[in-house]
C-alpha cells in the first residue's frame, strides 16, 4: 500500500503543476461556474416570490439559497473529467503511452485528477462554507454551524467523487465502441445534472420518481452530501445513504476494471 | 530473447461508401470487413542484437511492435520476450522493456522535462543512487542538460526525441523498442540519435528492435533486417544477404556530350535484358544506368558504353540498400 502510494503520488504532484500552468483558464472556469450559480439563484427567487407559500417541498427560500450554494460547491468537488480524457486518449490513440508503463491505467488518471482538483477545492471550499454559514446565520439569527456535519459532508463528498470518477471512466471506455464521445458526453452531463438534483432538489419530484432517483447512483453524487450538510439526513437514514454511496463506489470500481479488461482486447489503436 | 511465432492480427474495419449518401447508409447499416494487418509472422531475436524492421507504409510494422509491447492482443500466434508473454500480466512485463513511438511522446507535456523523469523514477522504482548514475549516463549520451528544465511543449522535435529515448532507458530495460525514432529529424540529429542507440546497445547489451523508413538508420545500426510487406514477412537476414539475394545491383554513372545517349545505347536491347535488370535515367548530361551484374558483367557494360559514346566522367558503384528496397517494393512481391 505504501509502495503503491509512492508510485502514484508523483501523479498528484504533476497534476497540480499542470493546473498551475493554465491559471487563467482555471480562473475563467471558476467564474463561469459562479455565474451559473447566480442564474440558478435568480430563477428560484422568482419561483418563491410568485408563490404564496413560505416553504416548498420542505425547502424555504433561505434553505434554497443554501442548497444552491452547496450544490455549486459539491458539484465542483466531485466533478470528474474522466469520460472526456479517456475518450480523447482512445480517439487519438495516446492511450498506448499509458499502457507501456507498469501502472494501473485507472489509478494514474485518478491521482492525476486529484492533483488537478486539489488546488481548486482548497481555494473555493473555505470561502463557500463561510458564505453558507453567513447566509444561514443572517436569516435565522443563530449560528447554525455544526462541525460534525461538515466532517460528514466532506467524507460523503470524497465517496461521491470516487463514484463520479469511476462512473466517468466507465463512460469513457464506451469510446472504444462509439469512437468519439463529445455528443454522448453532453447528453450524459444533462441527464446526470437532472438525476443528481443539481437542477431541482429531488424532493420536488413526485413520490415514486423521487424514491427511484434517490436509489440511483446519481443522487449519491451531489444530493446526498448536500442533504447531509443541511442536516436533512440523520441517524439510520444517514447511515443508509452513506452505505448506498459505498455500494456505488464499489460497483463502478468493479465495472471499470471489467470494462478495461474487455476494452483492451478490442483496442485497434487509431492513428498509427 | 525474443521469439515470435506465427503472429497474426486481424481488424474489423467499417467500410463507408463514398459521399453523403454512403455516410447515411452506413449510419443505419454499417458494413464491416476483416482486414489482416499481420499475417502469420515468425522470427526470433538474440540478446544484444539490433534488429531492423522495415517495410512500406501500412505494411504492419507498427502493429507488430504494438503486439510485442503488449498493447494489442494478437488474433492468433504467440510472442515470447524474455520468457514472458506481453499481453498476460502487462504491468510486470512492461517493467523490462523500453518503448519509443516516434510520433507520440511519453513525456509530460506541460511540465519541465525533469519532472517526467522524477515520475518515471517512482513508477519503475529506481533507487535514488542508481537513478542519479543513470541520469548522468543518459545526459552524457543524449545531451539533455541544456533543456532539462524546460517544459516539454517548448522542446524542438530533436530534443523531444532525445528526451523520449532517455525516458525509455531510465530503468535500464533489457529490450528497447523504437518505432520510427528518427522520423522528421534533420541529418545531424539523426546521426546523434543513431550513435546513442549504438552506444547503449554496445555497453549494456540491450536488445533493440527498430522500425524505420530511413534506411540509413538500418545500414548504420543493424546487422540484420526483417522486411515485411502487406503483413507478410518477405525477407529475414543480413544486409549483405539482402544484397546478394536480390540482385547484384550496380549503378553506372557517366557524363557525356551525346544528346539522347540512352536512346543510342539501348542497353536492354543490346544485352537482351528484362525491365527488372536494367533501368536508365538521364539528367542533363549525366546518365545513370542501374543494372543487375549477375545478368550482365560490369566489364561488358563498361566497354560497350565506352565504345558507343564519348564519356567524360564515369563511375560504377554498389547500389545501396535503398535501391534494392525500391526494387522490392516496386515489384510488390518477391
Amino acid at each position: 500500500m505504501k509502495r503503491k502510494l509512492k508510485i502514484y503520488l508523483p501523479f498528484v504532484n504533476a497534476g497540480m503543476q499542470e493546473v498551475a500552468t493554465y491559471r487563467v483558464n482555471w480562473i475563467f472556469f471558476m467564474l463561469g461556474e459562479a455565474l451559473s450559480c447566480f442564474v440558478t439563484y435568480f430563477i428560484w427567487a422568482a419561483v418563491y416570490s410568485s408563490g404564496d407559500k413560505e416553504s416548498m417541498n420542505g425547502f424555504t427560500m433561505p434553505q434554497m439559497i443554501v442548497y444552491i450554494v452547496l450544490m455549486f460547491l459539491t458539484g465542483t468537488i466531485i466533478a470528474s473529467d474522466g469520460a472526456y480524457v479517456v475518450g480523447e486518449e482512445i480517439r487519438d490513440g495516446s492511450i498506448i503511452m499509458r499502457m507501456i508503463k507498469p501502472v494501473s491505467y485507472n489509478a494514474t488518471f485518478l491521482f492525476q485528477e486529484l492533483g488537478n482538483k486539489l488546488p481548486t477545492e482548497i481555494a473555493i471550499a473555505a470561502p463557500m462554507i463561510i458564505t453558507v454559514e453567513v447566509i444561514r446565520t443572517m436569516i435565522s439569527g443563530v449560528l447554525q454551524f455544526n462541525a460534525l456535519s461538515l466532517i460528514l459532508y466532506l467524507f460523503s463528498c470524497a465517496l461521491a467523487y470516487l463514484i463520479s470518477f469511476y462512473f466517468n471512466i466507465c463512460f469513457g471506455f464506451t469510446a472504444f465502441v462509439i469512437k468519439y464521445l463529445w455528443g454522448a458526453n453532453m447528453m450524459k452531463n444533462v441527464v446526470v445534472g437532472f438525476l443528481s438534483g443539481a437542477v431541482v432538489p429531488l424532493s420536488f419530484l413526485p413520490g415514486v420518481l423521487e424514491k427511484v432517483f434517490l436509489f440511483l447512483p446519481f443522487a449519491s453524487l451531489n444530493y446526498t452530501p448536500v442533504m447531509i450538510y443541511m442536516g436533512k439526513y440523520t441517524g439510520a437514514q444517514l447511515l443508509y445513504y452513506i452505505g448506498l454511496q459505498v455500494f456505488w463506489v464499489l460497483f463502478f470500481f468493479g465495472l471499470s476494471k471489467l470494462l478495461w479488461r474487455i476494452s483492451v482486447k478490442r483496442l485497434s489503436s487509431q492513428g498509427g | 530473447m525474443i521469439t515470435v511465432d506465427k503472429l497474426r492480427k486481424e481488424f474489423k474495419k467499417t467500410v463507408k461508401e463514398p459521399g453523403l449518401k454512403g455516410s447515411v447508409k452506413s449510419l443505419f447499416k454499417p458494413k464491416s470487413e476483416k482486414v489482416v494487418a499481420v499475417r502469420d509472422i515468425s522470427f526470433s531475436v538474440e540478446e544484444g542484437e539490433i534488429l531492423g524492421f522495415i517495410g512500406p507504409n501500412g505494411a504492419g510494422k507498427s502493429t507488430v511492435i504494438k503486439m510485442l509491447t503488449g498493447i494489442l492482443t494478437p488474433t492468433a500466434g504467440s510472442c515470447t520476450i524474455n520468457g514472458k508473454n506481453p499481453t498476460q500480466n502487462r504491468q510486470s512485463y512492461v517493467k523490462e522493456i523500453g518503448v519509443v513511438f516516434g510520433q507520440r511522446t511519453q513525456l509530460w507535456w506541460d511540465l519541465p522535462l525533469r519532472e517526467t523523469y522524477g515520475v518515471l523514477k517512482e513508477i519503475y522504482e529506481v533507487p535514488e543512487d542508481s537513478y542519479n548514475r543513470r541520469m548522468a549516463f543518459l545526459n552524457e549520451v543524449l545531451e539533455l542538460e541544456e533543456f532539462i528544465a524546460s517544459p516539454v511543449r517548448t522542446l524542438s522535435l530533436g530534443q523531444r526525441m532525445r528526451a523520449d529515448i532517455a525516458a525509455s532507458l531510465l530503468h535500464s530495460p533489457k529490450v528497447l523498442f523504437l518505432d520510427e525514432p528518427t522520423i522528421g529529424l534533420d541529418v545531424v540529429v539523426k546521426d546523434n540519435i543513431r550513435k546513442a542507440i549504438e552506444y547503449i546497445n554496445r555497453h549494456e547489451k540491450t536488445t533493440v528492435i527498430l522500425t524505420t523508413h530511413d534506411l540509413a538508420d538500418i545500414e548504420q545500426l543493424s546487422k540484420r533486417i526483417v522486411m515485411i510487406d502487406k503483413g507478410t514477412k518477405v525477407f529475414d537476414g543480413s544486409i549483405a544477404g539482402l544484397k546478394t539475394q536480390y540482385g547484384q545491383i550496380r549503378e553506372l554513372t557517366f557524363e557525356t556530350g551525346v544528346a539522347n545517349a540512352a536512346a543510342v545505347l539501348e542497353y536492354a536491347k543490346h544485352f537482351s535484358l528484362g525491365e527488372e535488370d536494367v533501368s536508365v535515367e538521364t539528367e542533363g548530361n549525366v546518365v545513370k544506368v542501374r543494372f543487375n551484374s549477375a545478368a550482365v558483367p560490369v566489364s561488358d557494360i563498361l566497354s560497350y558504353t565506352l565504345n558507343k559514346v564519348s564519356v567524360s566522367d564515369i563511375s560504377v558503384k554498389d547500389a545501396d540498400i535503398e535501391e534494392i528496397i525500391r526494387r522490392l517494393y516496386g515489384q510488390g512481391a518477391v
